[in-house]
């Protein structure tokens, strides 16, 4: 039945309520918090993310070790030679910084939505944005789009799940065959033509919902929640700050 | 009495980005959206939606799409080329609008023509940029890149056009309430 659990394995987007002082913090100073720790998500969880990046990274690192050789700074020292395959310390170094730079993004992205909830995501969104509404940045419309789109996936993807299920119980498969993509195509379309106009039919409804409640987009609109940044949230941007500067200033171990 | 009026994006374009946005992120993360290949490598449709707001709701909703799906592949991406945002979110943006004004620009010569001119150009934006820019950003040498963009933007444009009809032909007739059930 594995075939139809379509939200498996999807790290990305999901949120863990562990309740640390990450997770309080307003989005969008948690952004910047994000880079400085780990919050209380579980390690591995987090870099379960990382798994689908192994392959390509480690393919990255040889390449980057066997290939680059005296080419590359070629007053750097010699570390290593066998043959032609020679590693200088430049090449060493370039090595492990891209791999370093790119794990880190990975992880600091999915620490990112593993802790911030979708609401406030739309909140940081909003405020972030609305810096610009001077030069009439729709931020308040910008966040919804945001927010709709987030809140509709699951809605989705159960449909799309009954809809794999009523093309199984007929007898129909999504068979891919690797060399017909057209005909993989059209078995798809008993799937994605309903898919697509079940997520407008619900759109229309929420048109309606909305219209009939005298939604007049974001100007003079009031908020349920109002958040206020304390103290305690300003620490972490300066923290990231201080980070920051700190690594510009370090010099490379070698 | 002055009246007063909604200013900016309508309810509907904000409803419409939003869902079919989600239909986007949707498409990535089932991995439904990708169409194994010959080659190897996956043609996606997950752009088709962009695509199908920008003919419905026009180009401002369709750019709307385009960046959820951008900011989307530049969440999951494992490639550098990806996880750069000028890679992976600004191209995806025009996408929605170039396939806008291609369906404007086609639709005289009729409904059908409209909407495969509209996801030919649609289609190949999202190609062409990705790959110009990752040329630019020196990820990929251009020699590969134009290798990647007939082997891969022929077939996506291809697949991008069965849906994208199979989808607006049919949902122009729920619309008009002409829909009926094939079996």
């Amino acid at each position: 039945m594995s075939e139809f659990e379509l939200l498996r394995n999807i790290t990305i987007g999901q949120y863990l309520p562990t309740g640390s002082y990450l997770h309080r913090l307003v989005c969008l100073l948690g952004a910047c918090a994000a880079i400085v720790r780990l919050g209380r998500i579980p390690l591995s969880y987090a870099l379960r993310g990382l798994i689908p990046a192994i392959p390509f990274l480690v393919i990255l690192a040889v390449l980057q070790l066997l290939l680059f050789g005296r080419n590359f700074d070629p007053a750097s020292p010699v570390i290593f030679q066998w043959g032609w395959v020679v590693v200088t310390a430049a090449v060493g170094r370039v090595v492990l910084i891209s791999a370093a730079r790119f794990v880190e993004l990975l992880i600091v992205t999915s620490v990112f939505t593993l802790s911030t909830r979708i609401t406030e995501l739309t909140h940081g969104i909003e405020s972030l944005l609305g810096l610009f509404r001077r030069l009439r940045v729709p931020a308040h419309e910008l966040a919804l789009v945001v927010a709709i789109a987030v809140r509709f996936v699951p809605t989705i993807a159960l449909q799309a799940e009954r809809l794999l299920k009523a093309q199984a119980s007929r007898g129909g498969g999504l068979g891919h065959t690797r060399w017909n993509f057209v005909a993989t195509t059209r078995r798809l379309l008993p799937v994605l033509v309903p898919l697509f106009i079940f997520a407008l039919k619900r759109g229309e409804e929420l048109i309606v919902a909305m219209e009939a409640r005298a939604y007049m987009g974001g100007e003079g609109r009031t908020a349920y929640r109002i958040f206020q940044a304390t103290p305690a949230d300003w620490v972490a941007p300066l923290a990231a700050l201080a980070f920051l500067i700190a690594m510009l200033r370090a010099p490379f171990p070698f | 009495m002055e009246e007063v009026r909604q200013k900016g994006l309508s309810t509907r374009g904000i409803v419409t980005s939003g869902v079919l946005g989600a239909i986007a992120i949707f498409l990535g993360a089932s991995r439904l959206g990708f169409i194994p290949m010959p080659t190897g490598i996956n043609a996606t449709i997950m752009h088709v939606p962009a695509i199908i707001g920008g003919i419905l709701e026009g180009p401002v909703v369709g750019g709307l799409i385009g960046m959820i799906f951008g900011i989307y592949s530049f969440a999951q991406a494992t490639t550098p080329m990806f996880k750069d945002p000028i890679v992976a979110i600004v191209p995806r943006i025009f996408i929605g609008i170039v396939a806008a004004w291609a369906y404007a620009a086609a639709r005289p010569a009729g409904e059908w023509w409209g909407i495969a001119i509209a996801a030919i150009v649609g289609t190949a934006t999202n190609t062409v940029l990705v790959l110009w820019l990752g040329v630019v950003r020196h990820y990929l040498p251009a020699k590969v890149a134009v290798t990647v963009g007939l082997t891969h933007g022929i077939p996506e444009i291809i697949v991008a056009v069965i849906v994208s009809l199979a989808v607006l032909l049919f949902w122009k007739r729920v619309q008009t309430g002409q829909a009926r059930a094939r079996v």
